[in-house]
């Protein structure tokens, strides 16, 4: 009882306090509004500052009421929202607070190094992009919004397929290896999407390889359910995730619940693709004479001209079905496609318990004919902290894609690239003409479809105050189909069955122990070791059968036995990886901060004479405006400058480069053998590549954030890169695989962002612009070669390729045009032999007025592969992207708007255009040829014509053959692929809050958008964008279409 | 923008410090590589042995296998020697030869017209292709100052050189052969000395001897191609065509009816007489190598065919044709003479 006095005393106490603070009671009943959107802020935390309790949240129309001594501090607080504080002296009932997306970068969170940090004390480069600047604009795949967002992440959406993906690539380009049919390795970013790794380059071939559904994994995220995307771009920050991130990585992580009131959100987008512009066409009666005119003109003499056109029933047999038509091919292929896309979204929860469950479904038609893509997807995700010591948090996405490619792969569209350029004195489409790619892009059954189940669990225990253990589980499954029918009237009386499919699964742990420490409130320290394990394994069968029974039955097999094939690919694949390493981070006061990582990394697919490579990182940071002698600089908001070295991994190659692979042999004594593969020898010391890269970064944050800066500077160097050499027959074996290819990136990337106005005012205009310039230079080739050639056959321009050290990775291996030979007597002639320059030695083509002069570089008068140069780089030097986000109370407007410069595009497609007049008798499509400068013979004399022309004869059709004079490859189409780009354009509209308040809504919001809006470039061909990574325009791509799209947001 | 920005915006340190900023990410450029052009270990003259016939312009090319150089090179002939090691001026001096700056393309109208079309310049007898490798043997190198074979000639070496680097090739041979101012020829390559008194016709075709009554052969004709020098008159570039029968006297080219006098060959001026045809010329005779009118179809001989037309044994017209295709590579008065040594051709019907 001695306890007594004491509670006396306190009761005393209160009897004394409550009347005194008793009649200061008051009571403040308000509404919190989002500052940018005027739209009701629910869950919004009010608490008083002094003691810091949480004592109301806001409901679903951002009400509150609580009761309060007067003269208290109360706080409203929302995560990504700028702390509200306020006094009240009274009571009242009409308080309005306004809270604004925090514009601070320096408490942003970023996560590097398996952490969340602020991006205050982050020492790695990184970038941060919204999930709302990715809402609004209905795409299939997110990657093409990231087009100009991020500075240094040069995207280019080069191909409009609806489920695929065109290139990204993070600070230029990291490879060299093209394949054979001229598609560079990709190099893409490691995407980790709620902590399960997703790897773009292990597998996904971009769809061209034939086989596989052609989904992009990603094309699978739903947009709306983007919470943001983090960009890591230095060693430093993607150290930690080892193999694999050496070309960078970019987080995506989903919406979670953070409101105690449950959120409902529906979201839909209506929109219309339109394909682009087609070009022009001569038809009919008009290509028939010109034609004529073609062959009676240059035709050997009047005799063969007319034997020529009597010769070609198109031409001439007026009694032929072929002849006086006027098909528009191009119209059998293109249409403007109606499509839709639903989210529904529901999420609430605070620290203790959150979940968020999305659904989600797309539907795009592409524009070309039979092909689209739909989405179906469901994902949820629920944290649970019974305590502050325990936190459980999982995730788990289910979603399926199905996608028709027409005729062709996904990507291209050789189908329509060969129909659409038809000539349109063929016979439109029918089942009984010849022409049928325009029929079979249409009648091909197809069916693919990805599923992908992606989980992962994340717990973290905290059993002793600053040390905590963490794991994180992820499995990622994708499996893959692809069926397509061709019935037999579409391929010569033989139908084919193929079918495919793919499993892919990538499993993930880490294991983590984290050390916290802070001493004297000064000192930080942090430190973790780990453990991380990661297999992969990918497996693809296909069956083809040739000749079913008939059209309507595709199985179970076909008569051409012969021809039918089925099996498992040779790409199947099987990877482990493991992982450990630590970390150390220090800083002083948030003011000086230092990271050491170090890791070990085991791959399966490295050589056995060292399995473990190790990967360092260094990185520190200052933020200076937290020195006294900056403290008074008041315009200063932040400023800090950071620098990091760093090492990582990325496993290439396979595991029979480094051990060899045994293959069926031929029957020994009619047994089966086992024999060695002569083609590869085996290479034990075989090596990951290695990216080593140096990073230098300031971030200055001035006039109390309204102006906002970066600028970062790298240096990196990629070696050990694979190459195949050839080896001396004496050897036994026929190939190595190297390690000896490096290569080096360097350049720079600035990003600003303005706010134009006070944040009070109710315009708001906001400029963001970034940029990058990118350089590469190749600096080490096997066997100590300056110059590897490398031959392409990509079915368009088949321009060989050149490495050549000191140079940009890739150039093209082209003759130099410089312009036309106005005059036979312009021609130049051998001194000696009295000739004039020839074609190829000995063939007997000598130049004439009206051919190419092409440069002749060794001085032999002979223009053949030894004249060929490597000129132009088809990588952009310059990327980089202007966001524009303007607000009038309830009214948006962005734009977004991207550039790609300096880059040289070879447009193999107006050569191909132009070979087309060289062929009278070849049913190709002709397009009216006025809008050219090209050479014409004067009246009188064949020899001389139009000075100054800019292209050769295109008529000369005795000649051209060998001749060739639009041969792709030439400067002549090497054109600058500079381009601007708006992006998308998206007006917004929110209702009033009181309209909708009847509704029971909280907010809701129209939307009006405009995607691939205008492209500007002088290029000439038909989109600077639509190339491959070579640079090339082969006009087999899938067209991008301009989309006009009318959404829907409410929410509940 | 308000005022503090356009204050910060006029301070000019804070340009200086950018322009640090993009120095230090420039600097870095100079450890790495420069871009060069490439000497291949792999490149090699695919010809060591150079025998050019002296008197006519030979172009070598196709001679240097590329490999793995790059172009733009450059080649040079470095320390031209006799086979002894003595210095080889004549093949370092310079001399006037002539060379084309247009082409020749068999349609000139005249012999100026021709002329019009070259030039004289000074070069070394034996030059290089700047950049190509190749070699050109001029036709003013003569015996009469070159080592001709059987003299074992001369040694060179080339150096190929770019910004990749240079690289000698040593030791190749020029061992030109003598003149042999005319094709088909009845020289001895190596000797220069005639070895047979004529040369064969390219085409005898349906000549019937007038005596014999039968098809006369290849070696029914002589063809003698010969350069007619007069003491004290110059030469005026002429080529006369002549016919002999057996007995060396001559036949009247008239009697070659069908044949087309005025397209023969590129020749202009015709003057026909009972003994002969004349031509006034440009040498060499073709003068470039081109497929023409005049020519083979491989551009490399003039064609030249006589013909004329009899009824047969039994009434069928029969079209006789004498040809050569010839070259000849010196200026000069030429005459080429067909004679008859075993029987006379037949001109009249049967």
């Amino acid at each position: 009882m001695k306890w007594l006095p004491c509670i006396g005393v306190l009761a005393c106490l209160l009897l004394f306090a409550v009347p005194t603070h008793a009649q200061n009671k008051i009571t403040v009943k308000g509404v919190v509004k989002d500052n940018a959107q005027q739209t009701a802020m629910q869950g919004v935390t009010v608490s008083t500052s002094k003691p810091s309790k949480t004592i109301a949240t806001t409901d679903a129309n951002g009400a509150f009421t609580v009761t309060i001594d007067a003269g208290a501090e109360l706080v409203f607080t929302h995560s990504g929202y700028a702390a509200v504080r306020k006094t009240f002296m009274a009571s009242t009932s009409s308080v309005s607070i306004t809270m604004s997306v925090k514009d601070n970068t320096m408490q942003e969170v970023v996560i590097q190094g398996f952490r969340q940090k602020t991006k205050e004390t982050a020492t790695g480069s990184s970038a941060v992009i919204s999930g709302k600047a990715l809402q609004d604009v209905p795409v299939s795949n997110v990657v093409e919004l990231l087009q100009g967002k991020v500075a240094g992440l040069n995207v280019q959406n080069n191909s409009g397929s609806p489920g695929g993906m065109g290139t990204i690539n993070l600070r230029g380009v990291s490879s060299i290896n093209v394949s054979s049919d001229g598609f560079l390795t990709p190099t893409s970013p490691l995407f980790v999407i709620d902590g399960v790794p997703v790897d773009l380059n292990t597998n996904y071939e971009y769809g061209f390889q034939g086989g596989g559904a052609g989904i992009n994994p990603l094309a699978l995220i739903p947009p709306e359910d983007i919470e943001q995307m983090e960009v890591l771009r230095d060693a430093a920050a993607t150290s930690v995730y080892g193999a694999r991130a050496a070309y960078g990585v970019i987080i995506v992580t989903t919406r979670r619940g953070k409101s105690k009131v449950p959120i409902v959100q529906y979201s839909t987008n209506f929109f219309v693709k339109a394909p682009p512009r087609l070009r022009d066409v001569i038809g009919g009666k008009e290509e028939r004479l010109f034609r004529i005119r073609t062959i009676l003109d240059y035709d050997t003499s009047a005799a063969a001209a007319q034997a020529l056109i009597n010769q070609t029933p198109f031409l001439s047999d007026s009694l032929n079905p072929y002849y006086n038509n006027a098909t528009n091919w191009q119209d059998y292929f293109y249409r403007t496609t109606y499509n839709q896309q639903h989210n529904l979204s529901i999420r609430g929860g605070d620290d203790r318990f959150n979940y968020k469950t999305n659904l989600n479904y797309y539907q795009e038609n592409g524009i070309v004919q039979n092909t689209g893509f739909k989405r179906y997807g469901l994902s949820m995700n629920a944290q649970y902290a019974p305590t502050n010591q325990l936190r459980v948090q999982m995730n788990l996405s289910s979603s399926l894609g199905q996608k028709q490619n027409g005729s062709g792969v996904g990507l291209i569209q050789t189908g329509i690239a060969s129909g659409g350029s038809s000539s349109s004195l063929l016979p439109p489409p029918s089942l009984f003409s010849e022409n049928n790619s325009a029929l079979a892009a249409s009648r091909v059954i197809n069916n693919n479809k990805t599923a992908n189940i992606a989980t992962s669990l994340d717990i973290s225990y905290e059993p002793i105050k600053g040390i905590r253990f963490g794991n994180l589980l992820s499995y990622n499954f994708i499996s893959g189909t692809a069926d397509r029918f061709t019935p037999s009237f579409l391929s010569n009386g033989s139908s084919e069955s193929y079918s495919y499919n793919d499993r892919t699964y990538t499993l993930y742990n880490r294991s983590l122990i984290n050390f916290t420490k802070t001493l004297y409130n000064l000192h930080n320290l942090n430190a973790y070791v780990f453990n991380e394990i990661n297999t992969y394994g990918f497996q693809a069968n296909v069956i083809s059968l040739d000749r079913t029974a008939n059209d309507q039955i595709t199985g179970p097999i076909g008569y051409g036995w012969a021809s039918s094939r089925g099996g498992t690919l040779n790409n199947i694949r099987e990877t482990r990886q493991h992982g450990y390493g630590g970390s150390v981070s220090y800083n002083y006061d948030r003011k000086y901060v230092l990271d050491f990582n170090f890791r070990f990394d085991g791959l399966s697919t490295t050589g056995s004479k060292q399995p473990y490579s190790q990967n360092p990182s260094v990185s520190a940071r200052w933020n200076f405006n937290r020195e006294k002698w900056l403290e008074k600089v008041s315009w200063l908001s932040y400023g800090s400058a950071r620098v990091s070295w760093g090492r990582n991994i990325k496993p290439t190659g396979s595991i029979f480069d480094t051990y060899g692979r045994y293959i069926v042999g031929l029957p020994y004594n009619n047994n089966p053998t086992v024999a060695i593969d002569y083609a590869t020898v085996p290479n034990e010391n075989f090596l990951p590549e290695t990216q080593t890269q140096t990073n230098g970064g300031v971030e200055v944050g001035l006039f109390n954030n309204a102006l906002q800066l970066t600028y970062e500077t790298y240096y990196r160097s990629i070696d050990n890169q694979i190459m195949r050499i050839q080896l001396a027959n004496t050897s036994g074996f026929n190939e190595l695989q190297t390690n000896a290819v490096s290569l080096v990136n360097y350049g720079m990337e600035w990003s600003a962002m303005m706010r134009m106005f006070k944040q009070s005012k109710p315009f708001q205009w906001t400029l963001s612009v970034n940029g990058a310039i990118n350089k590469q230079i190749l600096t080490k080739l096997p066997d100590n070669l300056r110059q590897i050639r490398q031959e392409i056959t990509d079915g368009g321009s088949n321009v060989p390729i050149v490495y050549r050290i000191g140079r940009s990775a890739i150039s093209n291996l082209i003759y130099h045009t410089q312009g036309v030979y106005a005059n036979t007597g312009d021609v130049p002639v051998n001194i000696a032999t009295g000739k004039r320059q020839q074609l190829g030695s000995g063939t007997g083509y000598y130049f004439q007025g009206g051919d190419p002069r092409w440069t002749d570089v060794n001085g032999d008068y002979i223009i053949d592969e030894k004249d060929l140069l490597p000129i132009g780089n088809p990588i952009p030097k310059v990327t980089g992207g202007i966001l524009s986000q303007m607000q009038y109370k309830n009214f948006q407007l962005n734009i977004n708007a991207s550039y790609t410069l300096f880059r040289d595009l070879l447009n193999a497609s107006l050569s191909q255009t132009m070979q087309n007049f060289s062929r009278p008798t070849t049913p190709g499509a002709l397009v009216p040829i006025d809008q050219y400068n090209y050479w014409k013979p004067s009246a009188f004399d064949k020899g001389s014509g139009t000075p100054n022309a800019q292209y050769p004869n295109p008529f000369d059709f005795r000649r051209a053959g060998v001749m060739q004079p639009f041969r792709s490859n030439q400067t002549l189409f090497l054109e600058d692929g500079s381009y601007w780009k708006i992006n998308n354009v998206v007006l917004a509209y929110n209702l009033d809050r009181k309209m909708i308040s009847r509704l029971h809504m909280t907010s809701c919001r129209l939307t009006l958008t405009v995607n691939n809006v205008y492209t500007f470039s002088n290029y000439s061909g038909p989109d600077p964008e639509l190339v491959t990574q070579l640079g090339r325009d082969n006009s087999g791509g899938y067209p991008n279409a301009r989309s006009y799209a009318v959404g829907l947001n409410v929410q509940f | 923008m308000n005022k503090k920005i356009q204050k910060v915006v006029r301070k000019r340190r804070y340009y200086m410090l950018a322009v640090a900023v993009l120095l230090a990410a420039s600097a870095c450029k100079k450890y790495l590589p420069k871009e060069r052009e490439t000497v291949g270990a792999d490149s090699q003259y695919t010809i060591d042995t150079y025998q050019p016939v002296l008197g006519r312009t030979t172009f070598f090319t196709d001679n240097f296998y590329q490999g793995s150089t790059t172009y733009p090179s450059d080649f040079k002939i470095v320390n031209p020697r006799r086979r002894n090691g003595d210095p080889a001026p004549e093949l370092t001096d310079v001399f006037p030869v002539m060379v084309w700056k247009e082409a020749y393309d068999g349609t000139e109208k005249s012999v100026a017209e021709i002329e019009a079309k070259r030039v004289k310049q000074y070069r070394p007898l034996f030059e290089i292709g700047p950049h190509s490798g190749a070699f050109t043997m001029w036709a003013e190198a003569r015996s009469a100052f070159v080592r001709s074979q059987p003299d074992s000639g001369y040694l060179f070496d080339v150096e190929l050189s770019n910004s990749g680097g240079r690289r000698y090739y040593r030791n190749i041979k020029l061992m030109p052969l003598k003149e042999r101012p005319y094709e088909p020829s009845n020289y001895n390559a190596s000797t220069g000395q005639p070895v047979s008194n004529g040369v064969y016709a390219s085409v005898v075709t349906n000549i019937k001897g007038a005596n014999t009554n039968r098809y006369l052969s290849y070696n029914d004709v002589d063809v003698y191609i010969r350069k007619i020098v007069k003491a004290g008159v110059p030469a005026t570039n002429t080529l006369t065509f002549r016919f002999l029968d057996t007995l060396y006297n001559p036949i009247d080219p008239a009697k070659f009816a069908e044949t087309d006098w005025n397209n023969l060959v590129h020749g202009f001026e015709k003057q026909i007489t009972a003994t002969g045809v004349t031509y006034k010329m440009a040498y060499p005779i073709p003068a470039v190598e081109v497929p023409t009118r005049f020519t083979t179809s491989d551009g490399r001989r003039a064609k030249t065919r006589f013909s004329y037309s009899r009824l047969g044994f039994n009434g069928g017209r029969e079209t006789a044709v004498l040809g050569l295709d010839f070259a000849i590579y010196e200026p000069g008065d030429w005459e080429i003479v067909f004679a008859f040594k075993n029987d006379n051709p037949k001109f009249t019907n049967d």
